[in-house]
């Protein structure tokens, strides 16, 4: 439709939780069903892709370079307000005084960097002290649009532009990836986020455990096999109107799917393959990012994931409660995730990348929230990120023209740094003008 | 190449039923085929006599619903409206405007009252239907509206008033903090047992001083708000150019656009007119014979329960729509969902596969063991699968593949597997009518 946000998707994912309520569903067939792997898998590509060889092509790609860094991008979608979240302890006062009922009592206090933390980012904290997050407070970009829609567009691509554009990740995969391996960028969804928007490479989203098998009640054996020869044999036409092309695609790629995560399911004893040995916190982002360090320990050459958190930040009402949910679930799926990449061995091939659209207005309203505004907060995390405060806080009592936080930092210097750092690639292949952001020692 | 053809057939009917509502039952399109043109857009448009319902209540596990406190339940309340309604065009266009005015994660009295709200207005002026949404109690609380007072106004509704409710673009940063101050006043009610006790107007908390909004001043209130959005001269394209998409595939061309927004404009923002302009339009009947439109989910699943004369008897079509990626009542943003080719991907087409087994499972559409003949032709086959699901359009190529496949389920059968493999040829084809790649266009 219709949508003018056509280009920007939404700006949060579909609610998990009522996906879940499949898993509750009293139904004999999902036991046999199966979950691991065999999530559904939906391929992204521009050309007409050997879809049935998906394994092999990741199996060869991973054989290729076994130890090729990872990105892992997280988004906090609503705009995350950077003060409640990293407390600027050394100006208490000032802060205060910004927001007299939504400011935080207690924050925990990060060192000596006259930073706290908002006392629901308890596993945030552990991993900044054991040096595994560099904060990049006040992060941004000059002149903010305040709407979520642009300025999410923004951050996927990585440029300032109304226009329709490939994510800035997909990009780097269009430049510097594989044209057969769709899991080497892969969103953690039922659809692809727009950060890994490719224009040629192929890309792909995995949902949450569901099975991807096929089946048809009162139908087995020869004649089930027959019908869905059948099935596959009424979507091979490959129309050209869009509409048309994508239900035969989806259709026709949704079996082969079926057929080859196959022998990835859970088994009769219900045994996953794909479990480690950490146990996650309850909700949505940490069973995302459970089956995502599953799909890391396998070799299947995924180089770039995204995961979108489930809370709201878009906190205009109720700021105390809804930021310290949102931070809570933030903080203790980062938190297993860290240690169970470390756990399977794999987390020095990994970089997470946390970020969010916007920051939020100093001064908060009267909803007891705070409204759009600039200068939020992201960061890395992993065993080889340079920790600490990696940018400078936002000075308090110095707002710009529209009673904003002054930017501190351009995101695009963080997204430069990232693909120079840590994916080895020339930053201006991806980010126009990359040469006027300047860089961040990102990366130990 | 054939002269486009100015009969109306039963086609043409099934298109108009698709576009404008949930597809035509095999009766309806034989119906309104014999009636012609004028009167079948009468009927969609206005409405005929008789009731807005019928068929059986919905129920589940043999319990009415209970849309208020049982998960699902307000989806499933909604489908039956939907299935039932002898309005199609009413629910059709309540569904765009929940998609245009979308609102989530708020309590379901709200959400199901904002319902009403948007189908009782669905078809009249704009600026009438703009007013309640801007009073309504589910979006003043998801856009912060309530609440938001002289002191500290709240940007987050007149910013999506103007960028997505309204106008698009033509208008400044400026302009919304503006219209954000213009729009102070609400108040947020609660019991005291933290129940929502109403919204109220209190003029104290209103900023009444002057504001200047698209280059106007004025002491500026919500009403001014309501009546600037809708007289700026981006609305009327805007709101034409989205409906025409949510009806028509082919491209708006410059000449119908400019006369759409005159049919608006002329008769005072009012929607019924323009909704029947593009009803009428022949681009709404292009490509009989190969439609070219997604179905959205709600679609899907209406439009197969329909034809197959299934009521709302179960609770399933609730996380079978989630799984298809349309949830009624939680849209994933302000935004709406995102239609067209988006709606599909290889989850989301294995979802409409498995919504398709709980059709087939259950009567009137479940083919029982030993109920089919295993001397029936492939045509005979196929003829009776069409029948059962509603005589539902199917290309060419899928119908010589499926009558393929009668003759190869047959083949090699032992004689303890003939009925077997009989009763399971009319499963497969009543499957494959409804959730192949056919199934998902109009």
């Amino acid at each position: 439709m219709p949508n003018a946000h056509r280009a920007c998707d939404d700006f949060r994912s579909t609610s998990e939780s009522r996906r879940r309520s499949f898993l509750d569903t009293p139904l004999s067939r999902r036991q046999v069903i199966g979950r691991g792997l065999g999530a559904g898998l939906a391929v992204y590509a521009a050309k007409a892709m050997p879809i049935a060889r998906i394994l092999e092509a990741a199996s060869a790609e991973a054989a290729v370079a076994p130890n090729a860094p990872v990105v892992v991008a997280v988004f906090l979608p609503g705009g995350c307000d950077l003060l409640d979240t990293i407390v600027p302890v050394g100006q208490y006062g000032r802060y205060a005084d910004l927001r007299p009922s939504v400011k935080i009592d207690a924050p925990l206090p990060l060192g000596s960097t006259g930073l706290g933390v908002n006392p629901q980012l308890t596993g945030i904290k552990d991993l900044f002290e054991a040096g595994k997050i560099g904060l990049m407070p006040g992060i941004d970009y000059a002149n903010p649009d305040l709407s979520h829609f642009h300025s999410r567009h923004f951050w996927e691509t990585g440029l300032i532009t109304p226009d329709q554009a490939t994510g800035w990740l997909g990009r780097w995969l269009d430049h510097g990836g594989s044209q057969d391996n769709p899991l080497q960028g892969v969103s953690m969804d039922y659809s692809l986020s727009p950060v890994l928007r490719s224009g040629s490479a192929p890309v792909a989203a995995v949902s949450s455990p569901d099975g991807a098998q096929f089946w048809i009640p009162g139908m087995w054996g020869t004649a089930f096999d027959r019908a869905m020869e059948t099935w596959t044999q009424i979507s091979s036409a490959r129309p050209a109107a869009p509409g048309p092309a994508a239900a035969h695609a989806a259709a026709r790629q949704a079996k082969a799917v079926a057929d080859i995560l196959a022998p990835y399911q859970k088994d009769d004893k219900g045994n996953d393959p794909l479990k480690g040995t950490i146990t996650y916190p309850d909700g949505d982002l940490s069973e995302r990012l459970q089956v995502l360090a599953g799909l890391l320990s396998l070799p299947l050459g995924i180089r770039v994931a995204t995961v979108d958190a489930n809370g709201d930040f878009d906190t205009h009402d109720n700021q105390a409660k809804e930021l310290s949910d949102g931070l809570a679930e933030v903080s203790g799926a980062l938190a297993a995730f860290q240690a169970d990449i470390e756990a399977r061995g794999v987390a020095d091939r990994v970089l997470t990348l946390v970020w969010s659209e916007f920051g939020r207005r100093p001064e908060q309203n009267d909803s007891g929230g705070t409204d759009h505004g600039a200068g939020g907060i992201a960061w890395v995390q992993g065993t080889r990120v340079a920790g600490g405060v990696l940018t400078d806080y936002p000075d308090l009592n110095r707002f710009d023209s529209e009673d904003n936080l002054n930017v501190t930092v351009d995101f695009r210097r963080v997204y430069c740094s990232v693909l120079e750092q840590w994916l080895g690639t020339d930053a201006a292949q991806v980010i126009p003008n990359a040469g006027a952001f300047g860089r961040l020692q990102l990366v130990r | 190449m054939a002269r486009p053809s100015s009969r109306w057939t039963d086609l043409h009917v099934r298109r108009l039923f698709w576009r404008a509502g949930f597809g035509a039952t095999d009766k309806e399109a034989t119906h309104f085929a014999k009636r012609g043109k004028q009167a079948t857009l009468n009927w969609i448009v206005n409405g005929g006599k008789g009731p807005s319902m019928v068929g059986p209540a919905p129920t589940v596990d043999g319990h009415t619903l209970d849309p208020t406190n049982e998960w699902g339940h307000d989806v499933l309340w909604w489908l039956d409206r939907m299935v039932r309604s002898q309005r199609p065009l009413v629910e059709k266009m309540t569904l765009f405007w929940h998609d245009h005015f979308a609102t989530r994660d708020q309590d379901r009295p709200l959400m199901l009252r904002q319902n009403k709200m948007l189908r009782g207005r669905a078809l009249g002026p704009f600026p009438t239907l703009l007013k309640a949404v801007t009073l309504d109690p589910a979006m003043q609380m998801f856009l912060s509206l309530a609440d938001s007072d002289k002191e500290a106004p709240n940007e987050n509704y007149a910013r999506e008033l103007m960028e997505l409710f309204t106008l698009g673009k033509g208008y400044s940063e400026h302009d919304i903090r503006e219209a954000a101050r213009a729009l102070t006043g609400f108040q947020t009610h609660w019991t005291r047992g933290g129940d929502f006790g109403g919204i109220t107007y209190e003029p104290d908390n209103h900023d009444p001083g002057m504001k200047k909004i698209f280059h106007k001043r004025g002491r500026f209130d919500w009403h001014d708000v309501v009546a600037l959005v809708t007289q700026h001269p981006n609305h009327a394209p805007f709101l034409v150019e989205k409906l025409w998409a949510y009806f028509v595939t082919e491209p708006l061309d410059r000449r119908t656009r400019t006369r759409l927004v005159h049919v608006y404009r002329s008769s005072g923002l009012k929607i019924k007119p323009l909704v029947a302009a593009i009803l009428a339009h022949p681009k709404l009947y292009a490509k009989l014979d190969s439609p070219e439109m997604v179905k959205s989910p709600v679609v899907f699943v209406t439009g197969a329960l329909r034809s197959t004369h299934r009521y709302i008897d179960d609770d399933n079509w609730s996380w079978l729509l989630d799984n298809m990626g349309q949830y009624p009542f939680e849209p994933p943003s302000v935004a709406g969902w995102d239609w067209g080719p988006a709606w599909l991907n290889t989850n989301t087409a294995r979802a409409r596969f498995t919504a398709v087994n709980y059709l087939v499972q259950h009567p009137p559409l479940k083919v029982d063991d030993k109920s089919i003949s295993p001397e029936l032709s492939a045509d005979e086959h196929l003829a009776m699968a069409l029948e059962a699901v509603g005589n539902p359009w199917i290309s060419k190529s899928t119908e010589s593949s499926l009558k393929a496949m009668v003759s190869r389920l047959s083949q090699g059968a032992k004689s303890w597997e003939i009925q077997s493999r009989a009763d399971m040829t009319q499963r497969a084809l009543r499957h494959l009518l409804l959730s192949g790649p056919d199934a998902q266009l109009h």
